[in-house]
């Protein structure tokens, strides 16, 4: 149904000083800001704050498998459901569950099996819940780096961390993590993961066109800026239990003080 | 991690009755007392109005999105208002994906009645031509973590969600024969007129209590939710087994008046209202 603002794409997506839309450099990544432990009811959960983008994932299992016929009796099986709230988009996005959203469930739980030992867990199941709040480019990328980080939250034993990013072109520019209007009047789009144990990639997708010199160049301009999330994800990790040491040491200091 | 499991173990269902009945919580509070509400507005940018909204540990998110539509045939010069609700598989092992299920849609209508019946949203504001062309506006709460009392909680998230709106301001062209944009902003403080506020009472035996959290409602036989404006009762919603006496109603309407009268005072929602014009 129409709205009384259309969604219009600017003619430029640089400004006269060279820089993008939002005041950034070609290969500069968006503020990012990570928290673990935002849902309480749930055995490990994360937050994200990507630009505009805002994801909350949330991990339960170890647990039974529902509906029982997809429990496997020699391993575990991951199921991840990414869905988008109806007011996180600028038209209304219907409230059940459409082809695109089932898609990227499909490839972030692709994209994450790798790192897990779900042979150490036959027949049950890890879920992760990744509910998109306001989404703004990106959100497959944001998803899988916050559904890991979910991951590690709830403690289930990881090989390592993934972390994820788009790079892309717009304007004829190589630009990294491109923000929705980017994404929308930009001309290429490719968003990438990697497993850091391996330093291998994990999601690959492409929508555009690009030269092999290209493709090369896209591949290093994403691995700077993964290196950047994955130090950020580990802070986050390492931030929960430090804040904890200190409450303990608090708690201790002021038992002390009371003998 | 919390205590969610489905069932409730004897001993702490015993202990938590116990306690009731010396007029005391398990988490310390009186019985005619709420968990503190915390309130922020206007969190999501897609969005044109929202609210994240916690009591206690229930967490709501509620955004606003608007359409331009037809008006019902019965109704040609009101804008609509619809409300709905979600119960996302994150807030709880209870919880279970899938079309919403009866919780959910119990949600969202005891919301929807509680504002659509006290006069809250200027529906007449919301028409840009008659029989033509109206508002349609989508109120969509998302429970984020759920520890009892999503009722409240999301009354709470979607009055916010309202009064923090922004929507843009049409006018419509006979020449094109469509809405356009006046480049101004209808906000909260144009179309909310009454603040209503839902107020849910657990039942365990013959104690009442206010705000039940989630393992009172486990164990609880059943809740009455009380939608209440200024001066008036707009909706009323009974749930579960349990049965209520007619002095024990009357009790809690004159109850429900008093404590909303000082919930409203001290959630002080218009200071949510958009700043926008």
């Amino acid at each position: 149904m129409p709205l009384i603002i259309k969604d219009e794409y600017p003619e430029t997506l640089f400004r006269e000083d060279g820089k993008r839309l939002d005041g950034r450099d070609l290969n500069e990544l968006r503020p990012i800001k990570m928290e673990v432990g935002i849902v309480p009811n749930a055995d490990g959960s994360a937050y994200l704050e990507w630009g505009n983008n805002k994801i909350y994932a949330a991990v339960y299992g170890p647990r039974e498998v529902h509906p029982h016929h997809l429990s496997k009796p020699d391993k575990g099986i991951l199921r991840v459901f990414y869905r988008m709230a109806t007011f996180s988009v600028f038209d209304r996005k219907r409230p059940a569950p459409g082809r695109r959203e089932k898609e990227i469930s499909m490839i972030v739980a692709d994209c994450i099996e790798p790192l897990l030992f779900l042979e150490l867990y036959p027949g049950t199941s890890f879920e992760v819940f990744i509910e998109v709040m306001d989404a703004d480019g990106g959100t497959r990328c944001a998803s899988t780096t916050v559904a890991a980080l979910a991951l590690a939250d709830a403690g289930v034993p990881m090989k390592s961390l993934v972390s994820s990013v788009a790079v892309g072109k717009i304007d004829g520019k190589k630009v990294v993590d491109l923000s929705g209007i980017e994404d929308k009047a930009g001309d290429a789009d490719l968003p990438i993961a990697i497993t850091w144990y391996n330093e291998e990639i994990s999601l690959l997708q492409f929508d555009g066109d690009m030269n092999l010199d290209e493709m090369n160049e896209f591949l290093d301009l994403a691995k700077d800026a993964l290196k950047e999330i994955h130090q950020i994800q580990l802070n986050t990790l390492k931030s929960k239990y430090i804040k904890l040491q200190e409450e303990t040491l608090k708690q201790k200091d002021n038992k002390k003080g009371e003998k | 991690m919390m205590d969610v499991k489905r069932i409730i173990s004897k001993i702490e269902r015993d202990y938590i009755i116990s306690n009731l009945k010396k007029e005391e919580r398990i988490d310390e509070r009186g019985l005619w007392e709420y968990r503190k509400f915390q309130i922020k507005s206007d969190v999501i940018a897609s969005a044109e109005g929202s609210a994240d909204v916690s009591l206690g540990e229930t967490r709501i998110i509620t955004g606003l999105k608007y359409e331009v539509g037809t008006p019902f045939p019965d109704l040609p010069d009101k804008g609509v208002c619809t409300v709905m609700a979600e119960l996302l598989p994150i807030a709880s092992p209870l919880f279970e994906r899938g079309p919403p299920d009866e919780q959910s849609i119990e949600l969202a209508r005891v919301v929807d009645r509680g504002i659509r019946h006290a006069d809250c949203v200027q529906t007449q504001k919301l028409c840009i031509k008659e029989k033509v062309s109206v508002y349609i506006l989508f109120v969509d709460m998302y429970v984020i973590n759920y520890q009892g009392n999503l009722i409240d909680t999301g009354a709470v998230s979607a009055l916010t969600t309202l009064l923090s709106a922004h929507i843009p301001e049409g006018i419509w062209n006979e020449e094109k024969g469509e809405a356009e944009w006046t480049g101004k902003y209808f906000t909260g403080k144009n179309i909310v007129n009454e603040l209503p506020l839902a107020i849910t009472y657990g039942k365990i035996d013959d104690i009442v209590f206010l705000d039940p959290s989630l393992p009172e409602e486990l164990v609880s036989e059943g809740k009455i939710s009380i939608s209440v404006t200024e001066d008036k009762i707009t909706s009323i919603q009974k749930s579960g087994a349990a049965t209520f006496s007619i002095d024990e109603i009357k009790m809690l309407g004159k109850k429900s008046l008093e404590i909303g009268k000082k919930l409203r005072k001290d959630l002080n929602l218009l200071q949510y209202q958009s700043k926008i014009k």
